[in-house]
């Protein structure tokens, strides 16, 4: 495979990371949370995932997204109302960061005790093997699939945001969570709303990432970095910032381990740090 | 120096505990205390950090590594005792600190956490390609081979008491220091600090260049005493994670909170996988409730809790106005009352 190759499959891989990042963008774009739940909301959804195709064993690997999306939004929404909100009343942001920390690993060593650490994988079928050519190179249908769903739920959320009511009042609460209340808003329950789609959009991150390789309860924390450069390089709280992340980083990546099949993360880390010192606000992050 | 008497009184009876232990606890006691003793010189350099100058550091894991592999590489390429080569720990890891600080300190809070983190993995990955440190399957160390195993673990013990006695005696003296005061001011409000001569940037630059180089120590003695040292055991985000934990637990920005905070963690620790023989994972399933519990109920740690409670003072750092006769005039500066980081907007 030659550097075509590379960097297509680079591109396409950017868009999981890309995928990864967004939750976490969100949370922290709206409530200035440093989600640390956010890699156990992968690894969750995969599970969730996992257990949703056990009882459709014959249905379409990508008609798990609903289902998967749902559940995953219930969650979200759940342990926003009952924990998170109650460490945010204090200006301490450190607060908050520890209680989603302390969560993480709560529900990463339950999935331990109830799933067991021995790899599991979503089967794909066919569809997972599926590649078509693209200038010559041949090119695995799923990772275009992964790519194009994530930019078409980063469309959906940019009119979400953009164009909606909730939308509006989600941008409201981000600027200032006082003064929406005196328009009759609980900041509260926007919160909830907000890392319910976290979660959801973590755990369609958390399929295409189950139907791509195997995962185990640690395959969250150990994408729980990946997720953070995402966000920092597209600018806190930027989601087309944290796409371009996602696939710069995608890309650098393979062509790191295509110059050096040891070095792991170690380009992508260095491209990270390139970046944030030429732009230490992200790319998208004047405005923040 | 009225108010200097329980700190000296607690160092006093911290010496004699120390000096005693080897009779008072046994071997595997001794190797408990010795962890225990430098997660508490640790968690005390990331609360220098966090909690006095606001710099919410996730890679302190780097310097842990480094300061092992150095001590392990220097004592095997030259051949002698590791205790000879362990202050070149603090050193290489004071100057990798430094060195990070020029380009980690353009960036600001949540930009600063997360870019430590990856600092720590680029150099952890370095460290893992780099050819004479032993890939994949680490380094041994093989000059501590002659040492009584006995004396080793006594010694290393007593370099581990020194060090957490050494960390607590520094920060409580830096703290009551005007250099210490600049790190609160820089922490409570960067730009009002910077606006009064306040040199931010340097008093940052201290605090951090500090814990890289105890932290460094730290991981020099911890990988010495377990004579193997490999990338994933040295720069485990585990290191941080356990310091993260203990500092925010106890009560950040205190001095207390960090002692509070060690013995909870490894008290924990001890009761569910000794006593009860839990597995590890219900031991960390308790553990995640621990903070999710003291983060709702008492959100500044359990330390300031007990404090306010029962008005009971320890390590205090507050400073009181030097003619403060009565309790009504008297004006104290309490650290710990602020908020550890502006929003920056």
């Amino acid at each position: 495979m030659g550097w075509t190759g590379t960097i297509i499959n680079g591109v396409l891989l950017g868009g999981l990371y890309g995928l990864f990042g967004v939750g976490l963008a969100l949370v922290f774009g709206v409530t200035r949370i440093v989600n640390i739940m956010h890699g156990e909301f992968i690894a969750l959804s995969a599970f969730i995932a996992l257990g949703i195709a056990a009882l459709f064993p014959d249905a379409h690997p990508l008609l798990l997204i609903l289902p998967v999306v749902v559940v995953s939004f219930v969650l979200g929404y759940a342990l926003q109302a009952v924990f998170v909100n109650r460490s945010m009343r204090l200006p301490d942001p450190l607060a908050p960061l520890l209680l989603t920390f302390g969560l993480s690993v709560i529900v990463r060593n339950l999935m331990i005790e109830g799933f067991g650490v021995n790899p599991r994988h979503i089967r794909a079928g066919d569809f997972g093997q599926l590649s078509i050519d693209v200038f010559g190179v041949p090119v695995g249908v799923l990772p275009l699939v992964t790519l194009a769903l994530a930019v078409g739920l980063f469309v959906i959320l940019q009119v979400l945001l953009r164009r909606t009511k909730l939308g509006r009042i989600v941008r409201a609460t981000a600027d200032n969570a006082e003064i929406v209340r005196l328009m009759g808003v609980r900041p509260a329950s926007v919160y909830n709303i907000v890392m319910g789609l976290s979660f959801a959009l973590a755990g369609v991150a958390g399929l295409m990432l189950a139907l791509r390789t195997t995962f185990t309860p640690f395959s969250g924390v150990e994408r729980l970095l990946i997720s953070f450069e995402v966000v920092v390089m597209g600018g806190l709280g930027s989601f087309w910032g944290a796409m371009l992340a996602g696939i710069a980083l995608g890309v650098a990546q393979l062509v790191g381990l295509r110059l050096n099949p040891n070095s792991g993360f170690l380009y992508a880390n260095l491209v990270f740090f390139a970046f944030v010192m030429l732009r230490p606000n992200g790319l998208f992050g004047a405005r923040q | 120096m009225k108010h200097q008497l329980v700190p000296i009184a607690t160092l006093g009876v911290f010496i004699v505990l120390a000096a005693a232990a080897p009779w008072l606890v046994g071997d595997g006691g001794i190797g408990l205390l010795f962890e225990v003793l430098l997660m508490l010189a640790m968690a005390q350099l990331w609360n220098l950090l966090a909690g006095y100058t606001g710099l919410v550091s996730m890679g302190l894991q780097c310097f842990v590594g480094l300061g092992g592999y150095t001590t392990i590489f220097a004592a095997n390429t030259l051949s002698v005792s590791p205790y000879w080569v362990l202050p070149l720990a603090p050193i290489v890891c004071g100057l990798v600190g430094a060195f990070s600080a020029l380009f980690l300190f353009r960036l600001r809070d949540a930009y600063f956490s997360i870019s430590t983190w990856v600092f720590a993995e680029v150099v952890a990955m370095l460290v893992f390609i780099a050819p004479g440190l032993g890939h994949v399957t680490g380094m041994t160390l093989t000059t501590a081979r002659g040492i009584d195993y006995e004396t080793f673990l006594l010694a290393n013990f007593w370099i581990a008491s020194a060090l957490a006695a050494g960390v607590v005696i520094g920060i409580y003296a830096l703290l009551h220091s005007p250099l210490g005061l600049g790190m609160l001011s820089v922490r409570d409000d960067d730009i009002a600090a910077a606006s009064i001569g306040v040199n931010v940037w340097r008093n940052r630059f201290i605090a951090y260049v500090a814990a890289a180089a105890g932290c460094g120590l730290a991981g020099g003695i911890s990988f010495m005493a377990a004579l193997f040292i490999t990338v994933t055991t040295g720069f485990d985000l585990n290191w941080v994670v356990a310091m993260i934990f203990i500092v925010i637990i106890g009560g950040i920005g205190t001095l207390e909170g960090p002692i509070v905070g060690t013995a909870i963690y490894y008290g924990i620790r001890e009761l569910l996988t000794n006593v009860f023989a839990l597995s590890g994972s219900w031991y960390l399933v308790t553990l995640g409730a621990v903070a999710v519990t003291a983060m709702l109920i008492a959100p500044r740690g359990i330390w300031p809790f007990i404090r306010d409670r029962f008005g009971i003072e320890w390590l205090s750092i507050s400073r009181k106005l030097a003619d403060a006769a009565t309790p009504a005039r008297a004006a104290t500066i309490t650290p710990e009352a602020a908020t550890t980081s502006p929003k920056r907007i």
